[in-house]
């Protein structure tokens, strides 16, 4: 591995000028992150723009001494400070150069210990820090490059690799901390910006800035795997956003902790950084003439931007719309019971109609969903004999190409779902779709509606019985005798997985008994459980 | 003067088999936390797998540096004075950039081809080795480079995934992000697509998914070569070679384990199938 034992202002400079290049090749894909705290999307710029002005100021520095060096970037990052994000990062500037204070070159402890620094100081700069964001990143990647430090490894380049590893999983952690992120399926965009720059830094220490050029910054994954694509990626709040007010403050004697406690309840996101003499304030509020009429009383206003958030949301809207994949063909399954809604949107499907037995959907039901899928093509699952038919009917009420795989069982439509080829066109998907249905046997335990007697059973009302795709086969008092009746109708000594989806009126710890009787029967099985929430319906097993 | 051969380790080509053709495998680097260790030289893949499942760490891979092919092409230079470079797709991995990279870094002259398979794993291997085989007879650059663009259009990889956790981890999923978050146990079918991982089909069992690698190969009529590869269960690719012994002879089918920098993004359980189109005449 590459030494770097110490370095100086120059360098320093150098390092995170590779750093804002590097920023800046992503900034467009981390503006596309931003949800939080409100969903504009303009974080990546915000951040990259701070980083310039940063990098500027150090060009102006008066001599190449790593802390005076540091102590104009920070002067930079804080004039030039764009976005909560900017200005929490000037905060890291802030927190940088105190701790490299004085210092004409520095080593890989004191970076440890000057990042430690900056975390407090990102913490200090927000009057109500939230975990998940950049204040998580920086704090984790502090913790981690000062645990590399302790350990004796003075290299810088081993502490700076420390922190961007630790950076990374912070970042990859942040829906686990932020439910807005999680709903959206995405990491912060501030925590995405620091890591980036930060990786940026350490490629520099490591020589690969010729490298560099070729490459692109990654954006991290979610820990948290994102089950469906949400047509709109934000939480859907209606709260009005108000406007997002900055500017930069001159005066006298300004004291931060006094303006943040006055400008405390004037609106969200508060944050107030500098010193005496240049204070930076941003804020995002529904009456801005309050917030000016206060600063004005205090000194004199700079860079004053007051920008419409709403505005800003609908053009984030607008962004992701761009870039949300219109898909291809779509498919639309009839489903009843949250349970099994979750399964078939996990595994994809475009939208979903409720309904199921005894609670058929109409033919308009389904052609809404049809006219509102983002696709032209569309593949129907009905899911049960009864709705095939209903289905069929929408294919001459609109001009979409509409295809319906006649599935009759929710495991037949699971099956068809999956058998979708990505790379197949719509005829033959529908085909795959149609023939996957016979790779799957259905067994579902109802009740009997009335006495009967069928295929020489006498069946009495309310009765347990229990359907094969579809024929009675058996009847009992309660519905695991039935199910242990009906398993031992099949052979199973070809199937390799069996899936039991228990339904609303089931109770979790009887459906784990049929899962433990069965495995106790048939140990070389695989065996899930799922909550399908369906009505009616006690249990539906699919075995394939 | 024979053209000489390079490509990277995530070919999937055995030092055996490397030798027989006389290509040089550059391996590339996977950690286990600040252990490192080159693909396939100084970590066999049985030690690695092992590791792979009952590590805590969670290995992660580097591309080699420009020196190392570097340090290739000045040996080569000793006996000839062309070379075909082939690496796995510039999208999974820097390793192209470093390829190319080294070319400033020859002393002697020497005119040097650097080709982005876009693919990998046998997907690469396939090529590779076609590519070696005509080298052999005395072919020239042009004509090689020709047959490397060709065989690019004809070489199908396609790999099933036990999980994709592995995948997601490292960051190569690509387009099959979407195939994330199922409620349902579910094993995929992943391609490759102009460089990157992308999505094929799906389905519950390790059964329909034999069934359907068997199909994908059975479905050619025309196959000049074809590789069956495994993680950890060199039992179902055993399977899967007899099985395939009716379309295409069973002994010409090569036999290969999925290297160590690949398999930290495949995990345990994945198997793949790469089929080599004959040209059409």
């Amino acid at each position: 591995m590459k030494q770097v034992d110490s370095i100086n202002g120059q360098e320093f400079r150098d390092m995170f000028a590779t750093a804002t290049d590097w920023l800046e090749k992503s900034a467009s894909d981390i503006d596309a992150l931003n949800v939080f705290p409100v969903p504009d999307g303009d974080t990546g710029t915000n951040m990259l723009l701070t980083m310039r002005s940063s990098i500027e100021e150090a060009y102006r520095a008066i001599n190449t001494s790593a802390s005076t060096i540091v102590e104009a970037m920070a002067r930079g990052a804080l004039m030039g400070a764009r976005g909560n994000s900017g200005v929490i990062l000037s905060q890291i500037w802030r927190g940088l150069a105190q701790g490299l204070k004085d210092k004409k070159t520095f080593n890989g402890t004191d970076f440890a210990d000057a990042l430690q620094q900056a975390a407090i100081m990102a913490y200090k700069g927000i009057s109500n820090p939230v975990e998940g964001t950049i204040l998580t990143v920086i704090k984790d990647a502090a913790k981690a490059s000062k645990v590399q430090a302790d350990n004796g490894n003075n290299n810088l380049v081993s502490v700076m690799e420390s922190a961007v590893e630790a950076a990374n999983e912070s970042v990859a952690n942040t829906p686990t901390l932020l439910p807005v992120l999680r709903e959206a399926g995405v990491v912060d965009a501030g925590g995405q910006g620091l890591y980036t720059i930060m990786e940026g830094a350490l490629r520099y220490l490591r020589g690969e800035a010729e490298l560099m050029q070729f490459r692109k910054p990654q954006i991290i994954a979610s820990n948290i795997p994102q089950p469906i694509r949400l047509p709109q990626m934000v939480a859907a709040d209606e709260v009005p956003y108000g406007y997002c007010t900055e500017f930069l403050l001159k005066g006298e004697e300004l004291n931060t902790e006094k303006i943040t406690a006055r400008l405390h309840k004037k609106g969200q996101s508060l944050i107030v950084v500098g010193d005496d003499t240049t204070v930076r304030v941003h804020i995002h509020t529904l009456d801005p003439g309050n917030v000016v009429r206060y600063a004005t009383s205090l000194g004199t206003m700079h860079q004053v931007s007051i920008r419409n958030m709403d505005e800003q949301y609908q053009d984030f809207l607008e962004m992701q719309k761009e870039r949300t994949p219109e898909v291809d063909i779509a498919t639309i399954a009839v489903v009843s019971g949250d349970g099994l809604s979750d399964v078939f949107t996990s595994l994809g499907t475009t939208a979903i109609v409720p309904g199921g037995q005894t609670m058929n959907p109409s033919t308009k039901d389904i052609l809404q969903a049809v006219k509102a899928a983002a696709s032209d093509k569309v593949i129907i699952l009905p899911n049960n004999k009864n709705i095939i038919l209903t289905a069929e009917q929408v294919k001459s009420l609109t001009d979409k190409k509409v295809e319906v795989v006649p599935t009759r069982t929710i495991p037949q439509g699971v099956a068809a779902l999956l058998s979708f080829d990505y790379e197949a066109d719509f005829e033959t998907n529908a085909r795959l779709m149609t023939e996957a249905q016979s790779t799957v046997k259905t067994i579902e335990i109802t009740h009997a509606v009335r006495s009967a007697q069928l295929n020489g059973l006498k069946i009495k009302k309310k009765q347990a019985i229990g359907l094969l795709d579809g024929d009675l086969l058996a009847a009992g008092e309660n519905p695991i005798a039935v199910l242990n009746k009906m398993l031992a109708k099949i052979d199973l000594s070809k199937a390799e997985i069996i899936t039991v989806y228990y339904g609303m009126d089931t109770v979790p710890d009887e459906a784990e008994q049929v899962s433990t009787n069965i495995r106790e029967k048939y140990p070389q099985l695989q065996i899930e459980v799922v909550r399908g929430g369906q009505p009616y319906y006690n249990y539906i097993v699919s075995i394939e | 003067m024979t053209v000489k051969i390079v490509t990277d380790s995530l070919s999937d080509i055995t030092s055996d088999l490397a030798e027989e053709l006389g290509v040089t495998v550059v391996p590339l680097t996977v950690f286990f936390g600040h252990e490192s260790y080159l693909d396939r030289v100084t970590i066999t893949t049985d030690e690695f797998y092992h590791r792979l499942i009952h590590d805590t760490i969670w290995p992660t891979t580097t591309q080699p540096p420009p020196a190392t092919f570097a340090d290739v092409y000045n040996k080569l230079t000793e006996e000839t004075d062309e070379i075909l470079v082939i690496t796995l797709s510039s999208k999974l991995s820097g390793t192209y950039n470093s390829a190319i990279g080294a070319k400033d870094l020859v002393k002697k002259k020497c005119k040097i081809e650097v080709i982005d398979s876009e693919t990998v794993a046998m997907g690469l291997g396939l090529i590779v080795i076609a590519t070696a085989k005509v080298a052999q007879n005395g072919a020239k650059l042009d004509e090689l480079t020709k047959l490397v663009r060709s065989a690019m259009t004809r070489s199908h990889f396609i790999v099933y995934f036990d999980t994709l956790k592995y995948l997601a981890k490292g960051g190569r999923i690509g387009k099959a992000q979407e195939l994330l978050g199922s409620m349902l146990s579910v094993k995929q079918i992943l391609t490759v697509k102009e460089g990157e991982m992308a999505p094929l089909t799906r389905m519950r069992s390790l059964g329909a998914g034999m069934d359907y690698l068997y199909n994908f190969a059975a479905n050619f009529p025309n196959i000049e070569e074809l590789a069956v590869e495994h993680t950890t269960t060199p039992d179902e690719a055993d399977r899967l070679v007899e099985r395939l012994g009716s379309v295409f002879p069973k002994e010409r089918i090569y036999r290969s384990t999925v290297s160590p920098v690949l398999g930290v993004h495949g995990g345990p359980g994945a198997l793949a199938i790469t089929v080599l189109e004959a040209e059409k005449k």
